[in-house]
């Protein structure tokens, strides 16, 4: 028997050997509780990759900074928490609208506000989802574990790449800053891809954003490569010459959302513990989903039959796992840690039929009592 | 002798979208000609330009690459650019940063750290001294008295001198010019050619906006231009460009492989969870002591989780670690009732009263507490121990935490003597003898 490789890691550290081992090369950040971990370990290792990291001297300039670099083709990549992520967002819309992929860790504090730096907190859901203007579906994934940091960072960055987009990994404060005993033998990774380029030897002329079908994905030729790349966050056609509302513009604006929700069946991922005659479903995520996980254990101890879904791929939402999880039971409770239960307020019209009911806290991790209380009442 | 006719970078027959006598079409022209005169090839040719009038430069552009970016952020994405082909791919792009006096108000910290990286990135400031596009409001660059839509009264606030500023960063190029100045190509040129952080001010007249109410013409622009020159340089700075930099000090750093992996060498009795709480003051070496209390754990094939806590200074005031032991998957990281507590500070007790630990204690619960602190009413077992004075504040709690598996016996003392012996090397003895004061006071 061969034995384990355990080395003791934070979450933080772990979405940075995500990243690295997905082939980042290009980091950039500013300090900010409880993220900065990520931006430390960077820092460390991605020059001894031959990678870049640096600091910047604001959010604003950090993700600029990693749009920049990946229009120059590298793989990129920063962190932050809520306070930082509210300044990123003008800049995340640019990268969606550009189609420069890039991926973005937001370890979620108790907003709102600066909040409470090392208080944790699942409260960012929807702020992180909708913040683009026309509400435009960006991927985002959550770990629950540290070894789960470094399965969705690698998942992250090849969805990122794969359809030329913002991806987010949403993490929290706990999962974020807690250590943990990580075996390096079982650490799981998505292949490792890069952004599809054009063949030089076409006697077509390249055009930045060009597609047949919205749900395409145009090719990438990086500011510097041998075609000539016309790159703007102003409404466009296929070529990037500024439009106003051509057809061929709007076209480009639905196949920015299309090219994400066609592919939402192959990105969904959820963890489910399954009890075959569950009439309980129990939905959560990140910290919380692991607390869900010891509840379940002690609910069936008391024999009570409940199926755990632990979702990974929050966005797009996974709607066809989600409801055949709900096959065969009565009550769907979703336990999250923040105020009005933000992800339930997007699933729950999956569930026609049946009682969905909400376990929240605030300013305050979820106890395995605090969801067994609920499922037993 | 051949010699090379320059060639426009700029589309045919394409009419520029500026009003009438607007100096952005010297600026465009001007950039155009400093482009073919440095005989460039236009694919390591970026401009990046960003919103107001002389951001929509892009379009006009038929060869080089064109990056219009977020209003004011474009010396942002440049660096990001640069950095990338400077230091990951070696090929030599320029990067020309096209922005109005408005972008550069606000995105000036964008240029002032591009100026102090020294990143080999031009930036070229079309200062017209108003936001032109959105209706002719005064920026951050209005003169004094300047009257615009929104300085009715005329401008009380004085502008900034971008030049003065960024040479104050250490900037080796910078310059104001106007922008009808005979020398404007040359001047673009030479920026460009600047290997490392340059910025040319391009002193102009808003014809919609700036002429009419305001006594300006182009001596008064020659003027602002000649002031700007004539900021001394305060600061400079020795390097080099940013890039060059970067790939002779940090890159490529050696790669040390961290050997921290844990093998078990050790036998563990526990079945199901011990949950540690230990508290006390910062700079007391608390986390450490959780840290090697959970390092001792997986040495003996536990799974184990930490989590610290302390004031938003990080020096000051408690110290806090939370640490989960069990034979099985840890699920639920949080404590509820606490099997171990350990108190070693009066910063520590208030801590574990204030954040609930204690009241969450029960008689199943074990408490070593530093003998000194005041009595406190609690259902858990109890021993106060002179931890201060027996093992030192510094050696407190790792003391304390030793003691008390030596005493329980469902981990084996020698996990922790070979975590505390990894970190201190042969003063592991220290510990060895406060572990012995302490054990007598446990039974």
């Amino acid at each position: 028997m061969s034995t384990p490789l355990i080395k003791i890691r934070t979450g933080n550290q772990m979405i940075a050997e995500g990243a690295l081992h997905a082939g980042c090369q290009f980091f950039a950040g500013y300090p900010i509780t409880p993220a900065s971990g990520i931006y430390k370990s960077m820092i460390e290792e991605l020059p001894k990759h031959n990678g870049v990291a640096i600091s910047s001297p604001d959010e604003i300039s950090a993700l600029a900074y990693c749009i920049g670099a990946s229009a120059r083709g590298a793989k990129a990549m920063t962190a932050t928490s809520g306070p930082g992520w509210s300044l990123m967002i003008e800049t995340v819309q640019y990268a969606l609208m550009t189609e420069l992929p890039v991926v973005i860790a937001v370890v979620q504090r108790l907003g709102p506000s600066t909040g409470g730096a090392t208080q944790g907190a699942q409260g960012d859901i929807l702020l992180t989802e909708y913040c683009t203007s026309g509400a435009y579906t960006i991927p985002i994934f959550a770990p629950s574990t540290a070894e789960e940091c470094f399965e969705v960072t690698s998942l992250a960055m090849f969805w990122a790449e794969e359809l030329r987009t913002p991806v987010i990994v949403l993490s929290d404060k706990e999962i974020g800053m807690m250590s943990e005993d990580v075996d390096f033998d079982s650490l799981v990774s998505s292949p490792i891809n890069y952004r599809r380029q054009p063949n030089n030897d076409t006697t077509n002329v390249y055009k930045t954003y060009d597609f047949k079908s919205l749900a395409d994905i145009p090719l990438f030729s990086p500011v510097g490569g041998e075609n000539k790349a016309t790159i703007t966050g102003s409404a466009h056609d296929k070529g990037g010459s500024l439009q106003k509302n051509s057809p061929e513009t709007i076209e480009v604006l639905r196949h920015l959302q299309i090219k994400i929700t066609s592919r939402a069946g192959e990105m969904a991922f959820v963890k489910t513990d399954d009890d075959p005659n569950a009439d309980t479903l129990i939905i959560s995520f990140g910290i919380t989903a692991r607390t869900a996980r010891e509840a379940v254990k002690r609910a069936r101890e008391q024999g009570m039959h409940v199926r755990l879904v632990n979702v990974i791929s929050l966005f797009p939402i996974p709607e066809t796992l989600l409801k055949k999880a709900a096959e065969g039971v009565h009550t769907v409770f979703v336990a999250e840690e923040n105020l009005t239960g933000q992800y339930r307020s997007v699933i729950q019209h999956l569930f026609t039929g049946k009682l969905v009911i909400g376990i929240n806290s605030f300013g305050k991790m979820i106890t395995p009592n605090d969801i067994l209380e609920c499922t037993t009442l | 002798m051949t010699t090379v006719e320059p060639k426009t970078f700029l589309k045919d027959s394409v009419a520029f979208p500026f009003c009438k006598g607007c100096g952005h079409h010297h600026y465009v022209h001007n950039l155009d000609r400093a482009l073919s005169s440095l005989q460039l090839d236009p694919k390591k040719v970026c401009i990046v330009s960003d919103i107001g009038c002389i951001g929509i430069l892009d379009s006009l552009f038929i060869s080089p690459h064109t990056f219009h970016t977020t209003h004011g952020r474009s010396t942002a994405f440049a660096t990001g650019v640069e950095l990338a082909d400077g230091i990951l791919n070696d090929s030599k792009l320029k990067t020309v940063v096209v922005i109005g006096d408005g972008g550069a108000t606000i995105g000036l910290l964008h240029v002032v750290n591009a100026a102090l990286m020294n990143v080999d990135v031009t930036v070229l400031v079309a200062n017209n001294m108003l936001y032109g596009m959105t209706g002719g409001q005064n920026s951050g660059f209005s003169p004094l008295e300047f009257i615009t839509p929104t300085t009715p009264e005329g401008n009380i606030v004085p502008p900034m001198d971008i030049c003065a500023m960024i040479k104050s960063c250490g900037a080796e190029y910078v310059t104001s010019i106007s922008a009808t100045d005979k020398n404007l190509t040359t001047v673009i040129a030479d920026a460009i050619a600047h290997p490392g952080f340059a910025l040319v001010e391009i002193v102009e007249l808003c014809t919609e906006f700036a002429i009419g109410k305001n006594k300006i013409d182009g001596k008064t622009i020659q003027t602002m231009a000649d002031q700007h020159n004539a900021a001394t340089l305060p600061t400079t700075f020795k390097r080099k460009e940013f890039c060059e930099e970067y790939k002779s000090k940090v890159l490529g750093r050696p790669l040390k492989i961290k050997n921290d992996a844990l093998t078990q060498k050790y036998i563990s009795s526990l079945r199901g969870s011990r949950r540690w709480v230990i508290a006390g003051t910062a700079g007391e070496k608390v986390q450490l002591s959780s840290y090697l209390l959970m390092r001792a754990g997986i040495l003996c094939g536990l799974h184990a989780t930490q989590k610290n806590d302390n004031p938003v200074t990080q020096g000051s005031g408690f110290s806090l670690s939370e640490v989960v032991l069990s034979a099985d998957d840890i699920y639920y990281t949080g404590i509820d009732v606490p099997d171990v507590v350990i108190i070693s500070s009066a910063e520590g007790l208030k801590e574990v009263t204030v954040n609930g630990t204690l009241s969450r204690s029960n008689n199943q619960t074990v408490i070593i507490m530093e003998d000194s602190l005041p009595e406190i009413l609690t259902p858990a077992k109890m021993y106060r121990v002179p931890l201060r004075s027996l093992c030192t504040p510094q050696r407190a709690t790792t003391s304390a935490v030793a003691a008390f598996i030596a005493n329980e016996l469902m981990i084996p003392l020698e996990a922790m003597i070979d975590s505390i012996q990894m970190h201190v090397g042969e003063k592991v003895a220290l510990y060895e003898e406060d572990i012995k004061k302490i054990l007598p006071l446990l039974s």
